[in-house]
């Protein structure tokens, strides 16, 4: 009878000793996540700003001029092959290789 | 030995109980102990945590919900980036731990120029506020300058600033937002009211999926581009124009100038600076003639072949209709939409009758509000009474002003085989059903197609200057003269020009318009659409097909 008094208030002890460290271990959790999301939320601002400072850069007015410094223009009518496939102009372009 | 032997021996019997007791005792304040100890640990532990919790407890200050709000970016079809939230540090002061208010002013003032110090002074002076605004979403350069000022009473908090990174680029089909980050016009508007924003405290990044736009930010740039060499080139005062996709009713780009910038949307607020494509109404003059002739051929009173003599002016009321060129015989319906002809256009809507004419823009949506997701566009003004004179005019342009949207809409619907084109900045990603009856004929719209190609490519044709070779453009050009005090003004007009390509299966519409433009030497000193407008269209047009996706064509077939 005794004994198992003794077993009893044992576990009860060990118990909460247990109950105690899963406390602190998920508060400890519970900080860490708050620093993933910190960190993940510090990550999406980074991204917001990158994304903005590629689209300022790659704005049209921009690409335009250094396209055209570059001495590019708008495509001719005539840099178009209608209606063949790249693949036959390649064919084409080989057979001319080839005589 | 056997005496000792023979007696009972309760001594060692008492020792015995004694030692059990004391060794019981022992045990029991060893666990008392243990216990003791062990509460001990864990009081202490918690004592500790909540000490080295409370270090991490951020003040909380009693201030007045400063709620702004967070937006869903915004892309053009392509996904390219148009709008999009930053984070961007605001200032306040906290009036109750300012100690020298003169001095704080005084510093602020030298790292913020603009900044209206006497306002601020008097909202620092009530001490019972502890929160005051002192300038909202600056850059981080001018947050760094103010902190290292040093002032007390002074902090930043993190809020959402909208940021533009395509800068004035479709300012104003984009709209703007106001400080709190809420949508005041254009498609910010349209965000805010139909598809949703969080408030947030802090600065939290919306996570809804951006929203698309119809525009394509290539054509749009081709066409603001075009638009700002017109202006230099014909020294317009301002210029405006779009490019409407005829199948789905998307608006590819459409743009008005002197342009407004988004992020500073104050910064022009005069009758110049509006969107003249959805906010103004215009008489557009002659373009509106391809309205005329197709309401003659869906109502079979003309064909393309008919004679109409247009040698005698027309007789409207209290003044009299003349041609820019009066022809001195005949005209076919053709002739007359290639000369431009006013005599011709009132004739044949004379012959139709004003009712008719009347049902037939109804039909089209020209004489109510025109309905487009993403943008007001202003309500047309319409003739009061329809008389004879109300008819004449309408059928080439005059006494109806419309938006260009609005007339866009409407010749598209022309060219769509007469399938109602509803216009939309969003894009639409299935064919509009195609079980509603069609406003027109499928002849009709052929026709005029047709019709518009003869207009370009006609040696007498007013829109020769638009031709692109391999594209097959075809369009109508329409010189207005603007109506000012005291009747029309010859001095100065709207010149368009109703441009879409390839005419053999119309795909997309393009309509330039160019406000007051000037006789240049590049024109022989003419303003009409035909030497302005035209060129512009094809110049345009040049750029953009192949970004569209429309493939040219040998020149010996594109006739």
């Amino acid at each position: 009878m005794r004994l198992l008094n003794v077993t009893a208030f044992f576990f009860a002890i060990a118990s909460a000793l247990l109950l105690y460290g899963l406390n602190y271990e998920t508060r400890r959790l519970e900080a860490e996540v708050q620093l993933k999301e910190r960190t993940a939320e510090r990550a999406r601002n980074d991204i917001a700003v990158l994304k903005a400072e590629r689209g300022h850069l790659a704005r049209p007015e921009r690409i335009d001029q250094l396209a055209r410094q570059l001495g590019l223009s708008p495509p001719k009518p005539d840099q178009f092959e209608q209606g063949r496939e790249v693949s036959e102009l390649n064919e084409r372009r080989g057979g001319s290789h080839d005589r | 030995m056997t005496v000792d032997a023979g007696k009972p021996l309760p001594r060692p019997e008492r020792g015995e109980v004694l030692r059990r007791r004391r060794a019981r005792q022992l045990t029991e304040s060893g666990i008392y102990a243990f216990l003791f100890l062990a509460f001990a640990g864990v009081a202490l532990q918690l004592v500790g945590l909540a000490l080295s919790h409370q270090a991490n407890v951020t003040l909380a200050v009693s201030e007045p919900v400063a709620t702004s709000f967070s937006r869903p970016d915004i892309v053009d079809r392509n996904g390219r980036l148009l709008a999009t939230d930053l984070k961007a540090p605001s200032i306040f002061a906290d009036p109750a731990l300012v100690i020298d208010r003169d001095e704080l002013v005084e510093k602020l003032s030298t790292v913020l120029p603009d900044l209206d110090a006497k306002e601020l002074r008097r909202a620092l002076e009530d001490r019972s506020r502890r929160f005051v605004w002192v300038r909202r979403g600056v850059s981080p350069k001018i947050a760094q300058k103010v902190h290292d000022l040093g002032l007390p009473g002074v902090s930043f908090r993190d809020e959402l600033r909208r940021t533009y990174p395509a800068g004035r680029l479709a300012g104003y089909v984009l709209g703007s937002v106001n400080v709190d980050n809420r949508g005041v016009n254009g498609i910010e508007r349209y965000i805010d009211e139909k598809i949703g924003v969080e408030a947030v405290h802090s600065a939290t990044l919306s996570t809804r999926p951006p929203v698309r736009l119809s525009l394509d930010l290539g054509v749009q740039h081709a066409l603001e581009d075009e638009l700002q060499s017109a202006i230099a080139l014909y020294k317009t005062e301002g210029a405006a124009g779009l490019v409407l996709n005829i199948k789905t009713g998307e608006v590819m780009a459409s743009a008005s100038l002197p342009p407004v910038d988004p992020t500073w949307p104050g910064g022009a607020r005069d009758d110049r600076h509006i969107d003249r494509v959805s906010a103004g109404t215009y008489e557009l003059g002659s373009v509106f003639k391809t309205l005329t002739i197709a309401m003659a051929f869906d109502e079979g009173l003309a064909q393309p072949g008919t004679m109409v003599d247009v040698r005698q002016p027309l007789e409207a009321g209290r003044f009299t209709v003349t041609d820019f060129h009066p022809a001195d015989r005949p005209l076919s319906v053709t002739e007359i939409f290639t000369h431009s002809s006013n005599v011709g256009a009132g004739m044949l809507a004379l012959q139709a009758g004003s009712d008719r004419l009347q049902a037939f823009l109804r039909k089209l949506g020209i004489l109510e509000q025109l309905k487009v997701e993403g943008a007001t566009i202003a309500q047309p003004q319409v003739p009061p009474v329809w008389n004879r004179a109300a008819t004449i005019t309408v059928s080439y342009g005059h006494g109806l002003a419309v938006s260009p949207m609005q007339f866009a809409a409407a010749a598209a619907t022309i060219l769509n085989d007469g399938k109602r084109v509803e216009p939309t900045f969003f894009r639409t990603f299935e064919a509009p059903p195609a079980n509603e009856k069609p406003l027109i004929t499928a002849a009709t719209s052929r026709q005029m197609a047709r019709l518009m190609r003869v207009n370009v490519t006609a040696p007498d044709g007013t829109g020769r200057q638009a031709d692109v070779p391999g594209y097959r453009v075809g369009g109508k050009t329409g010189t207005a003269d603007i109506a000012g005090r005291g009747g029309y003004s010859t001095k100065s007009v709207i010149s368009s020009f109703l441009g879409a390509f390839p005419m053999d299966d119309p795909q997309y519409l393009t309509f330039v318009i160019l406000f007051e433009p000037k006789g240049v030497s590049e024109t022989g000193g003419q303003r009409t659409a035909g030497t302005n407008a035209a060129p512009v269209t094809g110049k345009l047009i040049s750029r953009i097909a192949a970004q569209l996706g429309v493939a040219p064509r040998a020149s010996s077939e594109s006739q």
